[in-house]
């Protein structure tokens, strides 16, 4: 088994405009410091209409209510204010936006458990005799003796048969080389919704981790 | 937005659903996601219908309330079905945030 940069597209290029657009690297960093309810506050805002904050505000009352202690607030207020710049940027770049900020986000996340080194975007994974899939895996960390790949999806209708393929896939090749290979799905939505999508699914999913908005955080402790 | 004097918890969520069942409508446009739309909002009915059956007869702060209302008007507005179906998982989660509930 082995990794490889994906070869780039015109779309590739247009995507990679986007991933180094800066708005992704700040709301990367407001969400990996959030807790589970201010991920929900960005995951509204992000797919919301209004972009009055005082809205947004009345509607998460534990947040911004008088009883959120100063550093909950002062957390809840930069998650707001980067999700509402990504809710203005229009419902033609949001969905590209929200999807770069779910992988920047899972990265950096990751890199707090196996440092930013290990961890890369973008990249294929070959194996001896497999024709390699065309579409890369959003997030690889890469140590020797001990591989992960993960795909990031805004939201549970994201989880397709077709991704769940493609991580079943590098699983059951790494296997057959005796290879360690932690496949797993990122998405910025409740368990709840992952659960019935799944659910509906016949694609293989038992060897693939969901990790839902509730337990990002394992990302960064738990392997 | 509603006065929260004497309103219950019952009366909010039957509220959420009324405008929740509204909001499947919408999403059910893509026909491809038909049973996906109602597997989910089944899911989230139940969670929604589970806390009104404990916690029913309680009396919500008005804020709690007005989060919920703001939340419905939010749902209320929305056209495209993609973003329904977005907002078919977002909205129980704020509305039981709202309630001070587990998602």
């Amino acid at each position: 088994m082995r990794f490889q940069d994906a070869a780039r597209d015109g779309r590739a290029v247009v995507y990679a405009g986007i991933q180094a657009d800066p708005l992704v690297a700040r709301a990367a960093d407001a969400l990996a410091d959030a807790a589970r309810d201010e991920r929900i506050l960005a995951r509204a805002v992000m797919n919301g209409g209004s972009t009055d904050p005082t809205h947004w505000m009345a509607m998460f009352p534990a947040l911004f209510g008088p009883a959120a202690d100063a550093a909950a607030r002062a957390r809840s207020e930069a998650v707001l204010a980067v999700s509402l710049e990504v809710a203005d940027r229009g419902d033609a770049a949001r969905s590209q936006f929200r999807g770069a900020i779910v992988e920047e986000l899972t990265a950096r996340l990751l890199a707090r458990r196996v440092g930013p080194a290990a961890v890369r975007r973008e990249r294929r994974i070959l194996f001896d005799g497999v024709r390699a899939e065309i579409h890369p895996y959003d997030v690889t960390v890469e140590r020797d003796g001990d591989a992960e790949a993960y795909d990031c999806k805004w939201g549970a209708r994201g989880i397709g048969a077709d991704v769940l393929h493609q991580l079943d896939d590098a699983r059951v090749h790494a296997v057959d080389e005796e290879t360690a290979l932690r496949v797993a799905l990122v998405v910025f939505d409740a368990e709840r919704s992952c659960a019935v999508r799944l659910a509906r699914s016949t694609a293989p999913s038992a060897g693939t981790t969901i990790v839902a908005l509730e337990t990002l955080d394992g990302l960064a402790t738990v392997r | 937005m509603t006065q929260g004097i004497g309103i219950t918890v019952e009366a909010v969520i039957e509220r959420a659903l009324a405008a929740y069942a509204a909001l499947a409508e919408v999403g059910e446009e893509i026909d491809d996601e038909w049973s996906y739309i109602q597997d989910l909002s089944e899911a989230w009915r139940d969670r929604l219908e589970a806390v009104a059956a404990a916690r029913g007869s309680e009396t919500v702060d008005p804020s709690i309330d007005d989060a919920i209302e703001r939340a419905i008007d939010e749902i209320g507005g929305i056209e495209d079905p993609h973003r329904a179906i977005d907002w078919l998982s977002t909205f129980p989660q704020v509305t039981l945030l709202a309630l001070g509930e587990r998602p």
